[in-house]
């Protein structure tokens, strides 16, 4: 009889223990998950939140940065945090809508217009005075310009600019008994060197590329704008796609490969290894002889090159066609709708980008090997000096002034136009369609997309 | 004798054994690549000649063995701190989450209640609602509570329940004999009493399947601290995984070292508990 209530209360006090116990750990994890007091090095400033997306050598180069604002001044303090590239876009238009962004954002991807258009990003002209703007104007490279603005309108600022250029091995020009002073200045006599660098095993499988006018998926954008070409009309502010000029310049692009034999390029591709940051780039290991590239390589080339004799030049046009053209990228800042600091923000751009003080902002891009906005910072001696040291970089800055340079076209489908206009020349690249079949689908797809976002806008409206 | 008749001989078991290795060959393989190119140099790596060539055995092997790519991978991101944090965070949903859900199965397979039947396809149906739906009004409700930027909104939704776990608790309830509970009540025992002393004790296997599959989705998760931390010392391993994944993209064998790094814990934990995991698997699914 006694044993029953004994072992109840035995019962009662294991499950009271046990209880106790996860109550214990509830509550401990709960104390864990509390708000982490921010780390501040001057809590009493306004703080200015950065976002960007560097990693590694870069993000160092962005705290730097961020390291010399925040001593030059007692107003405000900038905050950077690296966002992963690959969900970074989702996390700011997140942290937007939920009423809570960064107060800055760098960005490289093709989001300027649609973000202007859907409100997310604000336009910068409200902060500028009216002498800033003048000064940005005036000042700042054509192509830079055009970067930022959408509908009259200025939404970003470029930190760093993406400039092709060719990159040619000395040693495969000596080989074959070229002169590197007589570079081709049109794109027929730089096809006709590619096709003395060639190289073939006995089987006639191309193991060395001479020169093929192709870089990737930017090829048609890359090479449209020297045949005169290209897919907007910055005076008139509309899209150019089934042009003469377009339609010449991919069907050059076609005979290129046709004349290596596509199935021989693409072979001969598909075998190469490739890593925007590491040491495997056709180029270095001697698959190339002569490329098309940005101006990063330089950096790569001085890091991994082993003493590899190598010049720079700018891509000749077609005959006839226009010099110093192409397709430029490039970093920029924005500041989103909703940030609580815009003064500090534009502040910030300000100083990084060397709009208030082009000779300080000068080693800014020195560190992170980056195309300067404008002239005055690339004539800052930091900047000159940086150039001595490296003297392939040349080709690109010098071509910074061009007209004929051209960021994508500001419309608020970017990523949708350029990836059809990707899918055009793979299309004619791969012999599935003729050149005037994939000029025409691109041109239907884009007007079909442009009506669609036509009719949202009314219905949103 | 007919029990030893059916009873595979040595020979047979071993055939057996041996198809399987072959068929199981082809799964390992990845997990083989990437512990072998996590101890090669990175000139090892790329000097392979070809898929077919790297895939061999012999390819397998690194030659000489670098094991200072797990160290330069473990310096190259702050991966004690992200472990740490991703340890608190698992720790933190798999009790929250089990707890909860357990005790919100019990109600439903247990107790009787009002419009009990369309409660749990209330639930249930939760389910189906994708993520981003909610995306927003979830963050600007957490924003609101001044949660933005703290582990909170990613442990304290997981002790509110977990609708599939809840479905396969309860489940896995209804099949303890409702005698065990009706004993438990003329013994005078309360009704919580009986859920925590006799059928949680039963549903062991139910709630490791639970704990395992909690442990997995936190530790793989990449997009919840995306968008709720701001601050790298609170960052996760999957979160500090993609880091790395940026900075060393081309630094294969550092990468796969990482990655190593990442795995091995839940292939641990994996080995540790299978056979409550493939008993809770069966019994849920099985004895309905």
């Amino acid at each position: 009889m006694e044993t029953e209530p004994r072992s109840r209360i035995e019962c009662g006090r294991r499950w009271a223990g046990r209880l106790g116990v996860a109550t214990v750990v509830m509550a401990g994890l709960f104390l864990l998950a509390f708000p982490s007091r921010e780390i501040r090095k001057h809590p009493e400033r306004k703080p200015v939140r950065l976002w960007h997306m560097w990693t590694a050598k870069w993000k160092e180069d962005v705290d730097r940065i961020v390291a010399e604002f925040n001593a030059s001044q007692n107003t405000y303090e900038v905050i950077a945090l690296s966002v992963p590239e690959s969900a970074a876009d989702a996390k700011f238009l997140l942290a937007v809508a939920g009423g809570d962004p960064p107060d800055l954002m760098a960005q490289w991807n093709q989001v300027i217009p649609e973000w202007a258009e859907n409100g997310v990003i604000m336009p910068l002209d409200r902060l500028m005075t009216l002498e800033e703007r003048r000064a940005f104007d005036r000042d700042v490279y054509p192509v830079a310009r055009r970067m930022g603005a959408y509908r009259g309108k200025l939404y970003a600022i470029p930190v760093g600019l993406d400039v092709y250029a060719c990159y040619c091995r000395l040693d495969h020009l000596r080989e074959a008994g070229l002169d590197p002073d007589e570079f081709p200045q049109t794109l027929e006599g730089l096809m006709d060197w590619g096709e003395r660098l060639n190289r073939f095993d006995d089987s006639g499988r191309l193991t060395r590329l001479g020169f093929l006018p192709f870089i990737s998926q930017l090829t048609f954008p890359m090479f449209a704008p020297a045949f005169g070409g290209g897919f907007f009309d910055w005076e008139r502010g509309k899209l150019t796609i089934d042009t003469p000029e377009n339609l010449r310049a991919l069907r050059f692009l076609y005979e290129a490969r046709e004349k290596l034999g596509l199935r021989n390029v693409i072979r001969f591709y598909s075998g190469l290894a490739d890593g925007v940051g590491s040491a495997a780039w056709p180029f270095m290991s001697g698959q190339f002889s002569i490329c098309v590239d940005g101006q990063w390589r330089v950096g790569q080339l001085a890091k991994y090159g082993g003493g590899i004799e190598y010049m720079t030049a700018p891509i000749p046009p077609p005959e006839g066609g226009r010099r110093h053209a192409g397709w430029v990228g490039g970093n920029f800042l924005v500041i989103p709708t909703g940030a609580r600091h815009t003064e500090g923000a534009w502040a910030f751009m300000k100083f990084w980008s060397g709009l208030e003080n082009p000779e300080r902002a000068a080693r800014f891009y020195t560190w992170g090997g980056w195309l300067p906005l404008s002239r005055a910072v690339a004539d800052a001696p930091a900047y000159q000096q940086y150039l001595r040291e490296r003297p392939q970089f040349r080709t690109f800055l010098d071509l910074l002034p061009s007209e004929n340079l051209t960021p994508t076209p500001p419309v608020p489908y970017q990523t949708f136009l350029w990836d059809r206009v990707r899918e055009a020349y793979e299309s004619v690249s791969l012999g599935h369609l003729k050149p005037q079949e994939a000029i025409a689908r691109l041109k239907r797809d884009v007007s079909r997309e442009a009506g669609a976002r036509e009719q949202w806008t009314h219905h949103g409206q | 004798m007919a029990s030893s008749a059916l009873r595979p001989t040595r020979m047979q078991r071993l055939l057996l054994h041996a198809a399987l290795l072959v068929l199981g060959l082809p799964f390992v393989l990845p997990l083989l690549w990437m512990v072998s190119t996590s101890l090669k140099t990175n000139a090892q790596v790329f000097s392979t000649g070809g898929i077919e060539e790297g895939l061999s055995l012999a390819a397998l092997i690194p030659h000489p063995v670098r094991w200072q790519n797990y160290a330069d991978a473990w310096h190259s991101v702050p991966f004690a701190t992200y472990l740490k944090n991703s340890l608190l965070l698992c720790a933190a949903n798999v009790t929250g989450a089990i707890f909860s859900s357990a005790l919100v199965a019990y109600g439903f397979a247990r107790l009787r209640f009002w419009g009990r039947d369309a409660l749990f396809i209330l639930v249930i149906s939760t389910l189906a609602l994708p993520a981003q739906v909610t995306m927003i009004p979830v963050f600007a409700l957490f924003r609101f509570l001044g949660w933005y930027g703290t582990f909170r909104p990613l442990i304290v939704p997981l002790c509110l329940g977990n609708a599939f776990f809840i479905f396969l608790l309860r489940q896995f309830f209804r099949t303890i004999p409702e005698e065990l509970s009706e004993a438990g009540r003329i013994d005078g025992a309360s009704e919580w009493r009986i859920f925590w002393q006799l059928v949680l004790p039963l549903a062991k296997p139910a709630l490791a399947t639970c704990a395992l599959f909690q442990f997995i989705y936190t530790w793989n998760d990449f997009f919840g601290p995306l968008l709720y931390l701001n601050d790298p010392s609170l960052y996760t391993l999957a979160y500090g995984l993609e880091q790395f994944l940026s900075s060393y993209g081309g630094e294969w064998a550092q990468l796969m070292a990482g990655a190593c790094i990442f795995t091995a814990p839940v292939i641990v934990l994996f080995f540790l508990a299978q056979r409550t995991f493939i008993q809770g698997i069966a019994t849920t699914g099985g004895k309905m």
